[in-house]
C-alpha cells in the first residue's frame, strides 16, 4: 500500500535502539547472568516483580538486564509480557498462617507468642562501606544458624499465633470482619475508582511503586494536608507462601510452587468520636517479595483510608497516584512532539492580546 | 397554641424530624422541651428536630427563632436537602404540583428542585458561593444550570441582580474572596435570586456581620422579600431579625415547636415560658 | 491464541527461543474482547467514558497505549492502517506505534486515507474527508473533560451522572470576561448527543467541527486513566459556547504552507531566527503532499 516519503523516523529509532543494545550487551565487563541478579541482587528483584504483580525471579531478572537496571522500565516490561498472556486460572485463596516464616519481627510486645526472628536484614548493620562485600571473604555463618538456613522445608514453625489475634482474645481489636466474603477486587481487569472496595485499595497498593507508596505516606505524615496517624507495628513478617490451584481435571488441589511476601499488621490506636474508642483496629499490609518498607507503608495507609472514610482524597491518591506505570509514563510523555498542541496555544496567546483593549473598554465600563 | 389559618400555602411541612444516632423507643418521650435536652441518655442519640408542623403562604416570611442548638437550622436544612431527614413530608406546591415529598428526592432531584423552586442563603458566605470565582460568576452558575446559554444575558442579568443587591458594579468581575463579609452575603442574596426561587431559606443571614453592615443587610432582604413577594424562611436566634422580617414565627426549643404565633404578637404576649424568657432576654 | 507460552517448560524459555510466542495483534484474545466489548458499550452511550480493564502495552502510559488498545482490538488481517502524530505520519511515535501494529498483525500500512480502514491519531483528524468505512482512533492523554473544575472522581462522576455542566459554563463565562476571549485552546470539550461533555483529545480547535456529524467513526482510548468513548457516525457535535460568543478555530492571519501554499488546512509554525519571520508548513504531511503532486 502507499506509503511515502520517509523522513528518517523509522531510522532514527532503529539506531537509538541499536545503540542501547549495543553499548549495554558489548560492555568490555562480563555479562550478568541471569541468577546472578536472583542471587545477588535479590531485594530488586523482589521489588520489580512486587511492582509488576508477576511472580517470576528469571523474567524480572531478564527485565532488569534488559532495561540497565531501570526499574520502572522493568517493572514496564514484565507487565507488558503479561498482557500477552491469557488467564487460565486462579489460585486457590491462600491462608497467610501458612507461611513459612524467613523473619518476623513484633515491635508492639516485648515478648508476643512466637519467635522473634531478625532473619536476613542490615536493620541494625553500621551502614559502612565494606569493600569485601560481595566477595566470598565476607561468608560465614553460625553452625545453629547455617542449619537453620539449610533446612528449608520446616524449620521456621507455621502457625505462629499473630498479633491481631492475640489483641482480639483480649477484647482489645475492633471487629470488623465482614460476612458477606465477596470476591477481591481485580485491579487488572476493572479500573479502580473511589469509592472503591478494600480489596482494591490493597491491590493497588500492592503493585505500587515503592517510593510513590512511602513518599505518600511521609507526605501524610509531615505534609501539609497530612492527616495520617502513625501506627504501631504488630507483625512484620517475611516469608514462603505455598500456592495452590484447583486442577482442571481433577479438580482436587494442586501445589504449583511457593513464592515470597512481605506481611505487615499494623495496629492503630482509634481516638475517633464515632470510633470504638476502647478498642485498637488493625491496618494490613501485604506484597510480593522482601519490601518491608512498602509493606508497612501499606497497612499504615491501609487504616488510614478506613478510617479517613470518604472524607478526604486519600483513597483517590492511592488508587490513582501510586502506580509507577500511569506516572512514569505520563511524566516522559512530555518528550513526545507536541507541536500542534504549541500552535493553538500561541495562537490563543494573540487572541488574548488582541481582545484587551476592547475588555477595558465594554465590560469594566 | 392559637391556631392559625394561612389560604394557599406554598411550603406545607408536616412532622418533620432530624435524630442523629440510633433512634429508640421511647426516644421521642425522653426529649425535648419539657424534658430539657434534645439528648437520649438511653443512648446517646440527638434529637435535633421532632414533630415539626408549619406552612408558609405566597408572599409569606415565617420566623424560625431559638437558641443554638434549638434545631431551628435543622429544619432549614432538611428543607433544603443539605442534610438527610428522619421523619417527615414536606411539599411546595410549585414543585411537581406538590405531589413529591421534598425529603424523598433523590440527590439529582433535589439538585433541580435546588436551581429554581428553592434557594437557601447561608450564614456562611463561603458555603453558599464559590470564593474563587467572581461575583458575576456566582450568578452565571445557578443561570447556567437553568440553561442560560447567552453570555450578554447572563451578564445583564447578573448586573441586575448585584444592582438589586447594591452591590458595586464595578466589583463585578472581582472574585468574592475580596470582598467584605457583609458584600459576600449581598452577592449571595444575589444569587439565590437568581432564578426567581419559589422559597428562599434564610440561615442566619446576618449573623457574623458587623451591626451597621447586618441592618444594611436586613433592609435589603426586607425590600426584595416585599418586592418580589416571596415566600421565605428566615432561621435566626436574633428577635430583632425576626421581628424586621417575618410576620409569623415559630418558637424552638430543644428540636420542638413550642410556639407558633404572629410576630407582633409573640413579642407582646408570648404564651410559652420559653417564649416568655427568650423574649424578655431580647428585650433587655 | 497460544497457550504456548505458558505451557511449554518455564516463561523464560517461551519468550527467548526463535519464535516469541506473541499472540496476533499482541494482546490475548480474552483482553481484545473486554475492549471490544467496552468500544460497544461507548458507541451505544456517545460521549460516556467507559471504564476498562486496560492492559499494560509495550508502549508507555500516555504515549499512546489507549489508542493502541483499541486498534489492537478492532483490526482485522484486511485492515489497512494509517498512524499519524501531530498530522505527520512520519513523526517518531507514529512510527514506533504503527511498527507495532503491523509487525504483530502483518497487516499492510499506508500514509494515504482514502487506502486505510483504521487511523489512529495523536493531536490531529486527517484535513482529507473521511467516510463511513473509516475508523478514526484518537488516543487520549486526559479523558476528563471537567478536571479543571472538580478533582474528585467520585463528583466528576455524579456530575456527568447528572448531566451538570454548569461548573463548566462558569469556567467559561470566567475565562471570557478575564480574557475577553475564551482561550481554550486544544482538546476543546463538546457536548456530544446532547448528553455528555467530552474531552476532544487534545485536537486543535480547527478539528472539533469535523466530529459533528460526521461519516466515520471516532473511538477515543485512554490508556493510562482506563477510559474509552465514543462518537459514532451521524452524531451531533457542539463545542460548549456562548450563544453570542462564536467558537473560533485557530487563524493563521493569511499565512499559507511553504511547500504546498495551503491557507485552508491546519499549519504549524517553524520559527525564524534571529528575528526572521517564521515559515508555515501543514500539519498533515500527506495531505500536503497530494496537494503538491497535482
Amino acid at each position: 500500500m502507499g506509503y511515502a516519503a520517509a523522513r528518517g523516523g523509522l531510522t532514527a529509532i532503529r539506531n537509538a535502539e541499536d545503540l542501547v543494545r549495543t553499548l549495554r550487551d558489548m560492555d568490555e565487563s562480563e555479562q550478568i547472568e541471569l541468577d546472578q541478579f536472583i542471587g545477588r541482587l535479590r531485594l530488586l528483584v523482589d521489588r520489580i516483580m512486587g511492582e509488576a504483580g508477576m511472580w517470576e525471579p528469571r523474567l524480572a531478572a531478564l527485565a532488569i538486564r534488559q532495561a540497565e537496571g531501570d526499574h520502572i522500565e522493568s517493572v514496564h516490561l514484565l507487565r507488558a509480557y503479561k498482557s500477552t498472556l491469557p488467564r487460565i486460572a486462579s489460585t486457590e485463596p491462600i491462608h497467610v498462617d501458612d507461611m513459612r516464616l524467613l523473619r518476623r519481627v513484633v515491635p508492639a510486645f516485648r515478648e508476643p507468642g512466637g519467635p522473634q526472628i531478625l532473619g536476613r536484614s542490615t536493620d541494625y548493620s553500621a551502614r559502612m562501606l565494606d569493600p569485601r562485600s560481595g566477595s566470598g571473604a565476607t561468608a560465614s555463618l553460625e553452625p545453629e544458624v547455617a542449619t537453620h538456613v539449610a533446612d528449608n522445608s520446616s524449620s521456621v514453625q507455621t502457625n505462629t499465633p499473630r498479633l491481631m489475634n492475640v489483641l482480639r482474645d483480649m477484647d482489645l481489636l475492633t471487629d470488623r470482619r465482614r460476612t458477606d466474603d465477596p470476591e477481591p477486587f481485580d485491579i487488572t481487569r476493572t479500573p479502580a475508582r473511589p469509592p472503591a472496595p478494600r480489596s482494591a485499595r490493597l491491590s493497588s497498593m500492592a503493585r505500587a511503586e515503592t517510593g510513590a507508596l512511602l513518599n505518600q505516606w511521609y507526605r501524610n505524615i509531615l505534609g501539609p494536608d497530612g492527616y495520617l496517624h502513625e501506627v504501631t507495628l504488630g507483625e512484620v513478617r517475611h516469608g514462603e507462601l505455598p500456592i495452590r490451584i484447583k486442577h482442571p481435571y481433577t479438580n482436587g488441589s494442586v501445589s504449583i510452587g511457593s513464592l515470597r511476601v512481605t506481611e505487615v499488621e499494623a495496629i492503630e490506636d482509634l481516638n475517633g468520636v464515632d470510633e470504638d474508642r476502647d478498642r485498637f483496629d488493625i491496618g494490613y499490609g501485604l506484597c510480593l517479595g522482601h519490601n518491608e518498607r512498602k509493606a508497612i507503608a501499606m497497612a499504615n495507609l491501609d487504616i488510614a483510608c478506613h478510617r479517613d472514610g470518604s472524607k478526604s482524597s486519600l483513597e483517590q491518591s492511592i488508587l490513582l497516584t501510586t502506580d509507577g506505570l500511569d506516572s512514569a509514563g505520563f511524566l516522559e510523555h512530555l518528550k513526545l512532539p507536541h507541536y500542534v498542541t504549541f500552535r493553538s496555544m500561541m495562537e490563543r496567546k494573540i487572541a488574548v492580546r488582541n481582545a484587551r483593549p476592547s475588555v477595558q473598554k465594554g465590560d469594566k465600563a | 397554641m392559637s391556631k392559625i389559618v394561612i389560604p394557599d400555602s406554598v411550603l406545607k411541612v408536616s412532622g418533620l424530624g432530624k435524630i442523629y444516632g440510633p433512634i429508640t423507643d421511647g426516644a421521642i418521650e425522653r426529649t425535648g422541651s419539657h424534658v430539657g435536652t434534645a439528648r437520649d441518655y438511653q443512648t446517646g442519640s440527638i434529637v435535633a428536630a421532632w414533630d415539626v408542623n408549619f406552612e408558609v403562604a405566597a408572599g409569606e416570611a415565617l420566623g424560625i427563632v431559638g437558641e443554638s442548638g434549638s434545631g431551628k437550622s435543622t429544619v432549614l436544612r432538611c428543607i433544603a436537602g443539605d442534610i438527610d431527614s428522619s421523619a417527615g413530608d414536606v411539599r411546595l406546591a410549585t414543585f411537581e404540583n406538590g405531589e413529591s415529598n421534598l425529603l424523598s428526592l433523590d440527590a439529582a432531584t433535589r439538585r433541580k428542585m435546588r436551581i429554581d423552586q428553592v434557594s437557601v442563603v447561608y450564614q456562611d458566605p463561603a458555603e453558599g458561593l464559590a470564593l474563587g470565582v467572581t461575583a458575576g460568576g456566582n450568578i452565571a452558575d445557578p443561570l447556567t444550570a437553568a440553561g442560560w446559554r447567552n453570555f450578554e444575558g447572563i451578564r445583564a442579568r447578573a448586573r441586575d441582580l448585584l444592582q438589586r443587591t447594591e452591590v458595586p458594579l464595578d466589583r463585578m468581575d472581582d472574585i468574592v474572596r475580596s470582598f467584605s463579609g457583609g458584600m459576600r452575603q449581598r452577592v449571595q442574596i444575589a444569587r439565590a435570586l437568581a432564578n426567581n426561587p419559589r422559597l428562599v431559606l434564610l440561615d442566619e443571614p446576618t449573623t457574623g456581620l458587623d451591626a451597621s453592615v447586618a441592618a444594611g443587610v436586613l433592609d435589603l432582604i426586607r425590600g426584595l422579600l416585599e418586592e418580589f413577594e416571596l415566600a421565605a424562611i428566615v432561621v435566626s436566634h436574633d428577635f430583632s431579625v425576626i421581628e424586621m422580617l417575618t410576620e409569623r414565627c415559630i418558637v424552638m426549643h430543644h428540636g420542638r415547636v413550642v410556639e407558633n404565633a404572629l410576630t407582633d404578637q409573640l413579642l407582646e404576649d408570648p404564651h410559652h415560658p420559653y417564649s416568655q424568657k427568650l423574649v424578655s432576654a431580647a428585650r433587655a | 491464541m497460544t497457550m504456548n507460552a505458558v505451557y511449554n517448560g518455564s516463561n523464560l524459555d517461551s519468550i527467548v527461543g526463535e519464535d516469541p510466542g506473541i499472540p496476533f495483534a499482541l494482546l490475548d484474545e480474552e483482553s481484545k474482547r473486554e475492549i471490544r466489548r467496552a468500544l460497544l458499550h461507548a458507541v451505544c452511550v456517545p460521549g460516556y467514558q467507559v471504564p476498562f480493564g486496560s492492559r499494560e502495552m509495550p508502549v508507555a502510559r500516555g504515549w499512546g497505549s489507549g489508542g493502541l488498545q483499541i486498534t489492537l482490538a478492532i483490526v482485522g488481517k484486511t485492515d489497512i492502517v494509517k498512524v499519524i502524530d501531530q498530522g505527520d505520519d512520519e513523526g517518531v511515535n507514529a512510527v514506533n506505534l504503527r511498527r507495532l501494529v503491523v509487525t504483530s498483525t502483518g497487516i499492510e500500512e499506508s500514509s494515504e486515507v482514502v487506502e486505510s480502514t483504521i487511523i489512529q491519531s495523536r493531536h490531529r483528524i486527517p484535513e482529507d474527508e473521511m467516510i463511513n468505512s473509516h475508523t478514526l482512533v484518537l488516543q487520549v492523554p486526559v479523558p476528563e473533560p471537567l478536571r479543571g473544575v472538580e478533582r474528585d472522581m467520585r463528583e466528576l462522576a455524579r456530575m456527568h451522572a447528572e448531566a451538570d455542566y454548569s461548573r463548566m459554563w462558569v469556567s467559561l463565562y470566567e475565562d471570557k470576561v478575564r480574557n475577553g476571549v475564551i482561550t481554550q485552546t486544544t482538546g476543546y470539550p463538546c457536548l456530544v448527543n446532547g448528553r455528555y461533555v467530552v474531552a476532544t483529545t487534545p485536537i486543535p480547535r480547527w478539528d472539533i467541527p469535523r466530529l459533528h456529524d460526521s461519516q466515520f467513526l471516532t473511538l477515543f482510548g485512554a490508556g493510562r486513566e482506563k477510559r474509552v468513548y465514543a462518537i459514532p457516525p451521524y452524531t451531533l457535535v457542539e463545542p460548549l459556547t456562548f450563544e453570542d460568543v462564536p467558537f473560533e478555530v485557530e487563524q493563521a492571519n493569511g499565512a499559507r504552507c511553504r511547500l504546498c501554499s495551503s491557507s485552508e488546512s491546519f499549519l504549524v509554525e517553524s520559527p525564524g531566527t534571529n528575528g526572521d519571520a517564521g515559515t508555515w508548513t501543514c500539519s498533515d504531511t500527506a495531505w500536503c503532499r497530494a496537494r503538491r503532486l497535482k
